[in-house]
Formats: C-alpha cells, sequence, structure tokens
C-alpha cells in the first residue's frame, strides 16, 4: 500500500505553507493581540484561498474534502503560529455540522455560509474547559449533556478567561438550553457526533503541536548557529546541539502516528480514537519537549516578551492540554490494550496468519 | 486579445543558495524551486487584463525540463487558461530561450507578451529585450503600470530619476518590474482546476530551433564575507571614517 500523500494534497500543503510563511508573521500575530484577537484582513484571506471551505461537502457548496487533505496544512499552521481559528472551524467544527445536516436544517444552512466565507464557528466540547475564540465567531456549537446546541454567538452571554496564550481568546458561554431552536442533535446522536469531534480535535491538535515543534526547532537552530560566544557559534557545542536533534527525533516520531490519526478520522472512524489518543500524546511530548529545550538554547532571551519564542512556546503549552490532556489520552490507550479483543500483534498490522495458524499448519 | 506570459522554474526566492563544493554551478539539491517573481508578477498583470475584460486568453509558457510544468501549473492555477511546455534540458541561455519564445510567438499570434524582466537565478535581463528584436514587436521593459486602449498599450517605465511612459503598437512585448502589481495567492479551487487545464509540451524542434550553447559557466563561487560593522560614537567620527578610512568623500 501506498501511504504517501498524493500529489494533489502534497501541492494544497505547499501552496497554504507558501501563503502562510510569507503572510503570518510573528508581528502580525503580536499586533492581532492588540484588538479582539482577530486580524480581519488575514481571515479575509483565508477565505479567498478557500481553506474554511475545504471539509464542507460539496452538495453545501464547499469541496468535499476530508480529514487527510487537510492534515499537513494543520501543521503548517502551527508552524507559523497561526492565531486565527482556521484548523478548530475546517477540522472539527464543519465536520461536525456535515455529520448533522442530514437531520438538522440550521446545520445544513451554516455549512453553506462557511463554505460562502460568510460565517465562523467555534466549538464547545466537555471536554475542554472554555470556547476558544468564541468572541469572533458567528455560532457556537456547544453541549448540553449529550445533545448538541448551534447557537447564535448573539444569543449567548460569553465570559471571559484567562488564557496562558494571548492569541487564545477564552470564554466560558451562557445561553438558554431550553430553547429547542437551539437543539441539533439529541442525546444519541449527540453523543456519537461529540465523539467523533474529540477524535478529530485530538488529532488536529497534534497536528498543530507538530508543526509548533518544528517551528521551535527551526528558530533555535537558527539561533545557535547565529549567536556566538568564545568565538564560535553557540549551536557547535554539543550540550546546545543534542537537545535540539533530540527534539527533532521526538517531532519526526510524531508525525507517522499523526498521519495515521488523520487517515483512520477521514477512513476508518472505528478505530480512530486508539489512533487519535496516539497522536495526540506523541505530538504534546515531542512540543513540550521542543519549548523546554528551546527556551534553553535561547538563554535568558528565551523567556523574554520581546523574543518571539514565547509565541510558539505558550501555544504548545495550551493546546496540550487541550482536547484531552495526557492523562486522558494514556488512559483511553491503557483500556484498549487491556481489552481481551484488542486487535494488536502482527497478524493484525500486516494481515500475517496468527502464530497458532502457522503452529497448526507445521 | 491573446495574451502569453513566459515564466521560468527558479531557486525559491527565500531559500539561501550555496555553491557546490567544486565551484561549477550552485547546488540544486533539495532545494525548494518556485516561480520567478517577476514572472509571477506577469502572470498577475495578465490576468487582470483578462478579469477586466481587455485579455480574452492567457496561455503560460515555460521552457525547460519536465519539473518547469510544475510552474506552469502554478500560473494556471492563478488563472492562465493553458500552458506550453518548451521541453529542453535545464540552464539554457537567454539566447535560445528567446529564439523558442519567438517560435511559440509565431505559432500561437499573441497580441501581448508578459514577461519578467529578469530571473532571480541568472539575473541577466535579457529574454525580454531579445524577443523583442527578434520578432520585431515593440518593446516596453521595467514596467510599473500598462495600460490598453484600443490597439495600443500604454506603458510605464521606472527609469534612473523617475518615470518614462511609452505608447506601444500591439501586439508589443512587456517585461515587469517590481511595483507592476502585488500577485495574488491561488485559491485551493484554482489549484484543482489547474490540474485539468490543457497543457501542451513542444520540442526545440517543433518550432524549428536549434539548441546551441554560446556561454560555459566557468566558476560559481560565494560572495566574500563581509566584515562585521562598527558603532561610532558621534557624526564627527562617522565622517572622520568615511573621509580617511573608507575614503568616499
Amino acid at each position: 500500500m501506498d501511504f504517501t500523500f498524493t500529489e494533489d494534497q502534497q501541492l494544497l500543503a505547499d501552496s497554504v505553507a507558501t501563503f502562510l510563511h510569507r503572510e503570518v508573521t510573528p508581528e502580525r500575530i503580536r499586533a492581532s493581540w492588540e484588538g479582539e484577537g482577530s486580524d480581519t484582513r488575514l481571515w479575509q484571506q483565508l477565505v479567498e484561498l478557500g481553506l474554511p471551505a475545504m471539509l464542507v461537502p460539496e452538495e453545501h457548496g464547499g469541496l468535499g474534502m476530508n480529514e487527510l487533505d487537510f492534515i499537513q496544512i494543520a501543521q503548517e499552521c502551527g508552524r507559523v503560529a497561526l492565531a486565527e481559528p482556521l484548523v478548530e472551524m475546517a477540522m472539527i467544527a464543519t465536520p461536525m455540522l456535515a455529520q448533522l445536516a442530514a437531520g438538522s436544517q440550521p446545520c445544513a444552512r451554516v455549512l453553506q455560509q462557511i463554505a460562502a466565507g460568510e460565517a465562523r464557528v467555534a466549538i464547545g466540547h466537555p471536554l475542554n474547559p472554555a470556547v476558544a475564540d468564541a468572541g469572533i465567531a458567528d455560532w457556537l456549537l456547544l453541549a448540553s449533556g449529550r445533545e448538541v446546541h448551534l447557537v447564535p454567538s448573539d444569543a449567548a452571554t460569553l465570559i471571559r478567561q484567562d488564557s496562558v496564550d494571548p492569541s487564545r481568546r477564552l470564554y466560558t458561554p451562557e445561553w438558554d438550553r431550553t430553547a429547542p431552536t437551539y437543539r441539533v442533535a439529541g442525546e444519541e446522536a449527540g453523543a456519537a457526533a461529540w465523539c467523533a469531534a474529540l477524535n478529530r480535535g485530538a488529532v488536529l491538535n497534534a497536528a498543530l503541536l507538530l508543526g509548533l515543534a518544528q517551528g521551535m526547532v527551526a528558530q533555535s537552530v537558527t539561533y545557535a548557529g547565529d549567536r556566538e560566544q568564545f568565538g564560535r557559534p553557540i549551536g557547535a557545542n554539543q550540550a546546545v546541539k543534542h537537545h535540539m536533534a533530540n527534539c527533532a527525533v521526538q517531532a519526526e516520531f510524531a508525525r507517522s502516528p499523526i498521519y495515521r490519526a488523520a487517515y483512520a478520522v477521514a477512513q476508518d472512524p472505528a478505530r480512530a480514537h486508539i489512533a487519535a489518543s496516539h497522536a495526540k500524546l506523541a505530538a504534546g511530548e515531542a512540543a513540550l519537549l521542543a519549548a523546554k529545550n528551546a527556551i534553553q538554547v535561547h538563554g535568558a532571551m528565551g523567556y523574554t516578551w520581546e523574543c518571539n519564542l514565547h509565541i510558539w512556546a505558550k501555544r504548545a503549552w495550551a493546546l496540550e492540554k487541550n482536547w484531552g490532556d495526557a492523562g486522558f489520552h494514556q488512559e483511553r490507550l491503557h483500556a484498549w490494550l487491556l481489552e481481551d479483543t484488542t486487535d494488536i500483534g502482527a497478524e493484525h498490522t500486516f494481515d500475517y496468519p496468527a502464530p497458532e495458524a502457522l503452529d497448526s499448519a507445521a | 486579445m491573446k495574451v502569453l506570459v513566459a515564466v521560468k522554474r527558479v531557486v525559491d526566492y527565500n531559500v539561501k543558495v550555496r555553491a557546490k563544493a567544486d565551484g561549477s554551478d550552485v547546488d540544486l539539491n533539495n532545494v525548494k524551486m518556485a516561480i520567478n517573481p517577476f514572472c509571477e508578477i506577469a502572470v498577475e498583470e495578465a490576468v487582470r487584463l483578462k478579469e477586466a475584460g481587455v485579455a480574452t486568453e492567457v496561455i503560460a509558457v515555460s521552457v525547460g525540463g519536465k519539473a518547469c510544468q510544475e510552474q506552469i501549473r502554478t500560473a494556471l492555477a492563478l488563472g492562465a487558461d493553458r500552458g506550453i511546455q518548451v521541453e529542453t534540458e535545464s540552464g539554457v541561455e537567454p539566447l535560445v530561450v528567446a529564439k523558442l519564445l519567438k517560435g511559440v510567438v509565431d505559432k500561437e499570434q499573441p497580441q501581448l507578451v508578459i514577461l519578467g524582466k529578469q530571473s532571480i537565478d541568472g539575473d541577466n535581463n535579457q529574454t525580454g529585450q531579445m524577443l523583442g528584436a527578434l520578432t520585431g514587436m515593440p518593446q516596453g521593459t521595467f514596467a510599473s503600470e500598462i495600460t490598453v486602449n484600443g490597439e495600443k498599450l500604454k506603458v510605464t517605465r521606472e527609469i534612473d530619476g523617475g518615470l518614462q511612459t511609452l505608447s506601444l503598437s500591439l501586439p508589443a512585448i512587456v517585461t515587469t518590474d517590481l511595483r507592476l502589481n502585488e500577485p495574488r495567492y491561488a485559491s485551493l479551487p484554482n489549484i484543482m482546476k489547474a490540474k485539468k487545464k490543457q497543457l501542451d509540451v513542444l520540442t526545440p524542434a517543433d518550432l524549428g530551433v536549434e539548441v546551441t550553447r554560446h556561454l560555459t559557466q566557468v566558476k560559481v563561487q560565494p560572495p566574500a564575507e563581509r566584515q562585521a560593522g562598527i558603532k561610532v560614537e558621534d557624526v564627527a567620527q562617522l565622517v572622520d571614517k568615511l573621509k580617511n578610512e573608507a575614503k568616499v568623500i
């Protein structure tokens, strides 16, 4: 089997990466902190590129792509520390609306608005303590028990919460949970939708974390090559370069589980929860290590507001706890590993005959 | 009006290029390649002419190996209607490129040919002018603004000390300067559509051109490392250093 990305997927990722690296600068991110946390011009550019519409089904005016098409783009968004809530909206909220659209006219209408670039949606999963970027959203996907409510943002009261990452504006929403017009999925359909959203959220966060880790490694390697002490670059010292090599290796080991998880979410949702948890754990570890070592490599500067590194480091600290922290995902993996019916081993991975079958054949 | 746009595959402008260890050429191994920025401006201008209803068809043409189809596809994603690749080995010199482009001009009969003023790899700044000489078409180089008015083309050129405005009769050749426009990014739907657009491959023989080499690259070496600057205490010290050390005043 060929698991490499298709030519189209690679082309799309390269094109978006070029755009992001040219347009999303630390100066632009810092400027967005001064306002309401949104760079309107940048969002408009993202809409013009067609990014929010990628996962909107074609019957609702979108491009009808899937999570695997988007995963490298999410990684690039992390690499530049994109502050706009593109990934959360395009890869979690939009597929959730698509999942519910068959039985809900409001979901179908909002999907069309997303495809046309006319609406933004923020999602409040029960696992997350606050709703990110609800203040700039037009619609909120919220949980009331297991039900899914689609609430116009002006019908909710948003209470601002503190965040370690100035790019992520967090809110606790309050709304009329008894209003029947908001309910777009009942208990059963809602539970399935929230479960699928959790897996997508874990995978996309993993991709963002991987991108953040790679971004921090790149900055630190550049800094270690430029900064000289005692007549030579500090990167020439093993104590520095081995730290960054460890980070690069950790990030590389996170890449395959993330791509596998994106494939599982898109093609094999029944087994996606395991792949998603594996990806989130691997990427979380890589990002935390990269943040820790990058700060050390930058010396005292790495800890300051003036140094851009903190934009990446704080995002990594925030996202590592989002969509399930390490404990939550370890617990999911442990529970699965200890099930009697768990299909692990070579015979499940490569379609090899089970050892017992080989014995009996002999 | 049919518009022909030439695009070249070059090293991405963000890449810090290195010479090969033996000094024979620039090292292109694992280097990101992209459309030449001036060519990108040329494509953007052609697409804007089409959007304004002035141009009816935009054709992107490139000369080089199979890899340059990537840059033609980029031009198609930006809005060109079809592409032509003239298949040659890479590193063809400007005179040969101009001859090949003349062959394409003869075949397609465009009313306007837009090229970048130079490519950021060779920095030759020759192809547009050579094409003008070969075709006999009037040329407006270093264009910072162009306006089509019937059978006339008004080209504003950036020259030393100001702007020069020329009036050219169509068909004509224009080479683009940096400030002509700001190219757009290709949207994802257009990238997908570009895959389905027509891309013809021609050989130099199809155009009746013989690819010959007149130039030999002798050596490639990086520029000498600049020495670190110093901070001066005051203006008087700066003037003193400029006068006595740098000897520039």
